[in-house]
């Protein structure tokens, strides 16, 4: 019984967790972002085994996790709304060349990360040049240039 | 909010349609969530989920003669110290009896000093031990958290002295 619900609690607090820190967080894997991960790999485990390294915890563990994913994903096949609260939605960050300023505040990022994702994809080097820049669901960001 | 008619924050729909109101909550939920997080690991050092200023604890009984320190809170697998301080003659054998929830709560890991000889009393343990010069006698218990929830221990001495306490621990 343990198993199923030791499962179930980290999903969901690490579920919490993550929609704290944001899409951003995690979108753009830094070195020290995958050493981060890794951390917390390690202290989840102890949690979600307790004292027993069996085989067959391990198993239910598992099952436990994947079953979540996909019940919750079968939910948001269902319903668009709770697609929408555990999704959310893309946003748009600079519009006609011009950056949308209370946006990029809120979403905690700036000039700096638009110019970057401009670059890389685009090789575009002004804010001028973009028509949009949207936030994605995953926490990239998508540059739309001019014609 | 002041800069709730902002016209950055009104939605848009081309070329991606946008539900802002959805995504003002997201931010909202973000920013009291970091909040959260701040007291919460304020709270951490603070002691509330074992080892700080909020759990460690003290109980005496009202002569004097026994004395416990303990942690208010405790988590499950992790182990801890619960020590029994008591006044008696001194070379003479002292007798403490443990009771209540303890047992239950808790694996009783290591005894030290090793007690001269040890009964059950009830649902607890009597514990016989001998005690200095002085006729103090000291009894380091390591605990580890078996249960979750409130436990709550008396520990009583033989002259009748006694320590209620109440310990907490979380999954």
């Amino acid at each position: 019984m343990d198993s199923v619900l030791r499962a179930a609690a980290i999903y969901l607090v690490l579920m919490v967790l993550f929609k704290i820190a944001g899409r951003r967080s995690l979108a753009e894997l830094t070195t020290f972002d995958l050493v981060l991960l890794m951390v917390i790999g390690e202290a989840t485990q102890q949690a979600l085994l307790g004292d027993d390294f069996s085989l067959t915890n391990a198993l239910l563990v598992i099952a436990t996790l994947i079953t979540i994913d996909i019940g919750l994903s079968l939910l948001k096949q269902r319903s668009r709304w709770f697609s929408r609260v555990l999704d959310g939605g893309p946003t748009i960050v600079v519009e006609q060349g011009q950056l949308l300023h209370e946006r990029l505040k809120r979403a905690r990022l700036d000039e700096g990360d638009i110019l970057e994702a401009a670059r890389s994809a685009q090789g575009i080097v002004e804010i001028s040049q973009i028509k949009f820049a949207i936030l994605e669901r995953n926490g990239k960001l998508s540059v739309i240039p001019y014609e | 909010m002041a800069q709730s008619d902002h016209s950055d924050l009104h939605s848009r729909h081309y070329p991606v349609d946008e539900d802002m109101a959805l995504q003002r909550r997201v931010w909202r939920f973000e920013r009291v969530g970091w909040y959260t997080l701040v007291l919460l690991i304020g709270l951490t050092l603070a002691g509330l989920f074992s080892r700080g200023p909020l759990s460690n604890a003290e109980r005496h009984s009202a002569d004097g003669q026994l004395r416990v320190e303990y942690q208010r809170f405790m988590r499950n697998g992790a182990s801890d110290a619960l020590i029994i301080h008591l006044q008696g003659k001194p070379g003479e054998p002292i007798e403490v009896a443990i009771n209540g929830q303890l047992l239950q709560g808790f694996n009783v890991e290591m005894l030290q000093p090793q007690p001269l000889k040890a009964s059950t009393a009830g649902e607890g343990v009597r514990l016989w031990l001998l005690s200095d010069t002085d006729g103090r006698a000291a009894l380091h218990v390591t605990l580890r958290s078996d249960g979750v929830g409130r436990f709550a221990t008396r520990v009583t001495s033989a002259s009748g002295a006694s320590v209620q306490l109440s310990q907490f621990i979380y999954p």
